[in-house]
């Protein structure tokens, strides 16, 4: 793990090379993304609050940037508003009765919020993975296929297809090609999110959003997913919402805590867990909290 | 800084306890540079042994705090600040293990020193332990309280130790250029020096060590100590 | 101590397991009751020739055993016991009481006879001879009995033709003339078309000509049955001539093997659950109160699933949850405390009258004034255990679709699912299961009710099926019988109670047994997809 922290040492003369190099781009990235912006982000949040009942505010004025096909994680103590901040991306928030959202998102520099946008196209390219492995009790076949269909792909040939890609791209396609028929129910916990996964992904989006993915898993499965996620992010932006903080600065590149719906703080992952600009993060992250 | 506690106590125990063998250690180490410096002035054998002998203490804690280190770091994970006082632990052991070499070598200086008649009174090489031993104390002290000024202070005191080495070889030097039956004792005298000087250096490295624990910014390897991170 | 007791909830225990076993124990005295009268009703019984010291004799079925005070002395009692005589059409009751202490013999005549009639119900006896056209062809018990054996199936043939012919051919006669009558009246109405009313009155008078024609052939095939008769000697000495076309069974109960007794009992069994009801539905088979029952229910479970799995769609998934739809609910579960008679009454102002008057008054002008759908039938009184029954599946659908996982609801939409397609490809097929167990409560009701089916459609004794070869095959404008009013109607309404009683149980055992098999294939078709929604690991 690197240590030290690049961005503090532009104050002082610097006779390394390897220093120099270290805090030329990671520096200036430190730099914005202390104020929440980054460069080449697919999304873009400005000053989103967002209330369930109109008096509390479960976010409160969150500023932030999703770089492109990096891993980004929320973090932050249960009821900090990471998974509502994360469903804000897919606007799922929006099937609550009551809700209030003020501010913007922008997805490639298109308000997502815009209410001539079909939300269902949205959904198609902000994918989602949820904390409990959902699949449809359906076979595998069809659980992958779900989306494709939606879109009104009906040719058997292009199916197999995509539903071969997407479980390819998810691991799971040697372990199941032998049974596509098969309830999905019947995969084991991990296989059965690696089929989330898949099913996400057969609609190729452009993000993927993962609600604390691995909370329901063991292990090895856990370890399994990570790994996909590291296969996944050169071709999709990932966002993950963790309660686990090892697994956070494991697969991210990118770290972002909050806490009572605040942006407390939000960096470059190395930074976060090794010297974090907030004393609540600190707390947080070191576990002092509670 | 007030810290608030770990919501596992277990943790905020153990690093309790990790904190007091490195104090202890500290301790061993000052004491052992200590009577170095006695034996050599006082040209007591005895108690050079006595010192050499301490060392096996000052070698056991080490291995005791790198266990204890990582034990810390695989059942905990710790992260930012703890992560940093672990890996700081890690390394200042080490630091502090070559200072008490460094006393067990100006031990066998001295031995060899006692079986010749002496070259000339100590002068410097005694303030060159009081500071190199005062630079010591007080980066214990910094890491002790995470004092950022001091272990500071302690990377700035170094020049004088530098500046009292330069001047204590050049000493040595005219004596062994008038006599030469004195050369091996000026070699092994400006053995001493140099090791003092290590010492110096070595506390210099924790103070900067509790810098980077403090502050989780690297101070090494700069052209100069900043006035203050 | 006491409280200690109390606080380990072991009385609770027993309290709760308590109640349980009460409720088991009378729902089972309830199905022992229904079980044993039923499946005795077949069971061919003895019969016991009683001789009294007065001289009077009486031949027949030994029932209950009574005792009653003697109206002399009050303080003692007599027994006494009940006999079913028969002979309706001879003796002016079925049954008659015996003080014990009359009876002077009793014995068990080996040649004693059951016949079962057509018309008066059964006759005990002794069979005396069997003649043709007033001729005797056998003589004495015996031998009468072994020609009687013989005749039995050719006259059993017999009278099946006779009922094609009256059923089938004639019934297809009058109904094309019905037809061909309508279809003069529509002309009539319409008041156009000379030619072709002058054609279609040629065509009534044509099938009026063929109707005669078979109406003779039908009255000649029932005089040619008619010839033969068997006569019988009643235990009174009286003798009485039965047709043997009027025969449908006979036998000796004192000398039947055990192997005997159970075929016959098979065979009266099979008669029972298929054939047609005789003597004003006392006797023979309820096969049309089954097939009403049956089909009134599958009726009614294909409109009340669509209505309520529709409206507790609407309640549950589109509405916006509130007061207002909080009323509605408590209205809906509400709507299941009604009274049943108070569905039925408004089956009949509603459907029947208001709905049926219209289509009527649409599309069945000609018939008027006879009423078509504005008169009870099989679709009114479905529609109507519908609206009976619809809280329950609303309610047990609502539930259902509560229970969806909301990650299912998420994972489709997040997929860019619309509300709709979530609900239809997801939501749903997960809900069946609790859509199933609310038809399972909804047949369950449904079959059972009378009350409200009485003034909406259900008859006593219905002249034909609700479906049958005619286009459109399924009448649903037809009367119908149904086996919960058959027990009423029977058990109640029938001039001759006590003998009726046997068939009460028997129906009771009947509609109780399909209720149990329609909510049994549920309970399958719901297991099996239940199955599929939960098959794994886990």
């Amino acid at each position: 793990m690197k240590v030290g922290n690049p961005g503090a040492t532009l104050s002082f003369p610097v006779s390394d090379r390897v220093v120099r190099e270290r805090v030329s781009e990671e520096g200036l990235t430190q730099a914005l993304a202390s104020r929440g912006e980054l460069p080449d982000a697919i999304l873009s949040v400005r000053n989103l609050s967002l209330s369930y009942d109109g008096q509390h505010w479960a976010l409160q004025d969150i500023s932030l940037d999703i770089p492109r096909h990096r891993v980004t994680a929320f973090i932050g103590p249960s009821g900090c508003g990471k998974s509502t901040l994360l469903r804000c991306f897919n606007r799922l928030n929006d099937l609550i009765d009551g809700v209030q959202i003020r501010g913007m998102i922008n997805l490639d520099g298109m308000n997502i919020y815009d209410p001539r946008l079909a939300v269902t196209s949205l959904r198609k390219r902000v994918g989602m993975v949820f904390q409990r492995s959902n699949p449809f009790p359906k076979s595998i076949y069809d659980n992958v296929a779900y989306g494709p269909r939606l879109s009104g792909s009906r040719n058997r040939r292009e199916l197999d297809e995509i539903v071969e890609r997407g479980l390819r791209a998810a691991a799971l396609w040697d372990e199941v090609k032998d049974r596509l028929d098969d309830n999905a129910l019947s995969l084991s916990g991990g296989q059965q999110q690696r089929l989330c996964i898949a099913r996400a992904l057969a609609v190729e989006p452009e993000v993927l959003l993962m609600d604390e993915p691995c909370s329901a898993l063991d292990p090895i499965a856990t370890a399994k997913i990570e790994a996909l996620i590291h296969e996944l992010k050169g071709r999709y932006t990932i966002v993950v919402v963790t309660h686990n903080m090892q697994q956070a600065a494991r697969v991210s590149d990118y770290t972002a805590f909050l806490y009572l719906g605040r942006l407390v703080e939000y960096g470059a992952t190395d930074k976060i867990f090794t010297n974090p600009d907030q004393k609540e993060t600190e707390d947080y992250i070191t576990g002092r909290f509670g | 800084m007030p810290q608030r506690a770990h919501t596992d106590p277990h943790f905020d125990e153990e690093l309790r306890k990790l904190h007091e063998k490195l104090l202890e250690m500290g301790g061993l180490i000052e004491n052992q540079i200590a009577t170095a410096l006695d034996a050599l002035v006082q040209r007591d054998d005895s108690l050079a042994r006595l010192t050499i002998e301490q060392d096996h203490a000052v070698n056991r804690l080490d291995v005791e705090i790198d266990d204890m280190c990582l034990r810390l770091l695989a059942r905990y994970q710790p992260a930012a600040r703890d992560l940093r006082l672990i890996t700081t632990a890690l390394k200042i052991t080490t630091d502090m293990e070559r200072i008490g070499d460094m006393a067990v070598n100006m031990c066998e200086r001295a031995l060899e020193l006692n079986q010749e008649p002496p070259l000339k009174p100590f002068i410097d090489i005694p303030r060159m332990v009081d500071i190199a031993l005062g630079m010591l104390r007080e980066s214990l002290n910094a890491f002790v309280r995470e004092d950022v000024e001091l272990a500071l202070k302690v990377c700035r005191d170094d020049d004088q130790i530098d500046a009292l080495t330069h001047q204590v070889f050049r000493e040595l030097l005219s004596y062994m250029m008038e006599d030469p039956h004195s050369i091996t004792r000026g070699i092994r005298l400006m053995f001493v020096a140099k090791y003092i000087e290590r010492i110096a250096d070595h506390a210099t490295n924790i103070g900067e060590m509790v810098v980077f624990m403090v502050k989780g910014k690297s101070i090494r390897h700069l052209d100069r100590i900043p006035p203050s991170v | 101590m006491q409280s200690r007791v109390w606080k380990s909830g072991d009385p609770f225990i027993w309290l709760a397991a308590g109640a349980l076993g009460t409720a088991l124990l009378m729902i089972g005295g309830l199905f022992w009751l229904i079980i044993t009268r039923a499946l005795g009703v077949f069971w061919p019984a003895e019969l016991v020739l009683l001789e009294l010291r007065t001289g009077e004799r009486f031949l027949g079925h030994i029932g209950a055993v009574e005792a009653s005070p003697d109206p002399e002395n009050s303080k003692t009692l007599v027994r006494r016991i009940q006999v079913q005589v028969a002979n309706r059409d001879l003796s002016s009751a079925d049954f008659v009481w015996i003080d014990e202490d009359q009876i002077a013999s009793r014995t068990r005549p080996t040649d004693a006879i059951v016949v079962e009639r057509q018309e008066w119900g059964n006759l005990f006896g002794w069979l005396v001879a069997v003649t043709e056209d007033g001729e005797p062809i056998a003589q004495g018990s015996e031998q009468s009995w072994q020609v009687l054996q013989q005749m039995l199936p050719q006259v059993a043939a017999q009278r099946g033709r006779i009922r094609r012919l009256e059923q089938r051919q004639l019934g297809d006669i009058n109904y094309r003339m019905e037809q061909t009558r309508l279809e003069m009246k529509r002309y009539e109405l319409r008041g156009d078309d000379a030619g072709a009313l002058q054609g279609v009155r040629e065509r009534l008078t044509r099938l009026q000509a063929e109707y005669e024609q078979v109406y003779a052939r039908l009255e000649a095939m029932k005089r040619e049955a008619q010839r033969t008769v068997a006569v019988f000697q009643t235990a009174s000495g009286q003798e009485k001539s039965v047709p043997l076309v009027q025969v449908v069974r006979a036998y000796w109960p004192n000398q039947m093997s055990t192997w005997q007794k159970v075929r016959l009992y098979c065979a009266k069994f099979w008669e029972f659950v298929s054939g047609e009801p005789r003597e004003s539905n006392t006797e023979g088979g309820v096969f049309p109160a089954i097939f009403g029952t049956v089909l009134m229910v599958l009726i009614m479970s294909c409109a009340v699933v669509p209505f309520g799995v529709l409206a507790a769609l609407y309640l549950r998934e589109y509405a916006r949850q509130g007061p207002a739809v909080r009323l509605v609910r408590i209205a809906v579960n509400n709507l299941a405390g009604v009274p049943s008679i108070v569905f039925g009454v408004f089956g009949l102002g509603f459907f029947i009258y208001s709905v049926g008057g219209s289509i009527d008054s649409w599309l069945f002008a000609e018939r008027l004034p006879t009423p078509t759908f504005g008169t009870g039938g099989i679709l009114w009184a479905s529609l109507t255990l519908a609206l009976l029954t619809v809280p329950v599946v609303i309610v047990a659908t609502e539930e259902a679709l509560a229970a969806v996982p909301r990650e299912h609801r998420e994972g489709s939409l997040a997929l860019g699912a619309t509300k709709y397609e979530t609900i239809r490809n997801v939501v749903l097929p997960s809900a069946l299961p609790g859509v199933f167990t609310g038809l399972i409560l909804a047949m369950a009701r449904g079959a059972g009710e009378v009350a409200p089916l009485m003034i909406t459609g259900v008859v006593k004794l219905a002249p034909s099926l609700p479906l049958d070869h005619h286009w459109p095959y399924l009448h649903l404008d037809r009367k119908f019988m149904h086996l919960g009013f058959h027990i009423y109607d029977v058990g109640f309404q029938s001039p001759n109670v006590e003998a009726a009683k046997p068939m009460v149980y028997a129906t009771t055992l009947l509609l109780v047994s399909i209720v149990v098999f329609l909510n049994l294939t549920a309970i399958f078709l719901r297991a099996r997809i239940r199955k599929r929604l939960h098959a794994g690991a886990f």
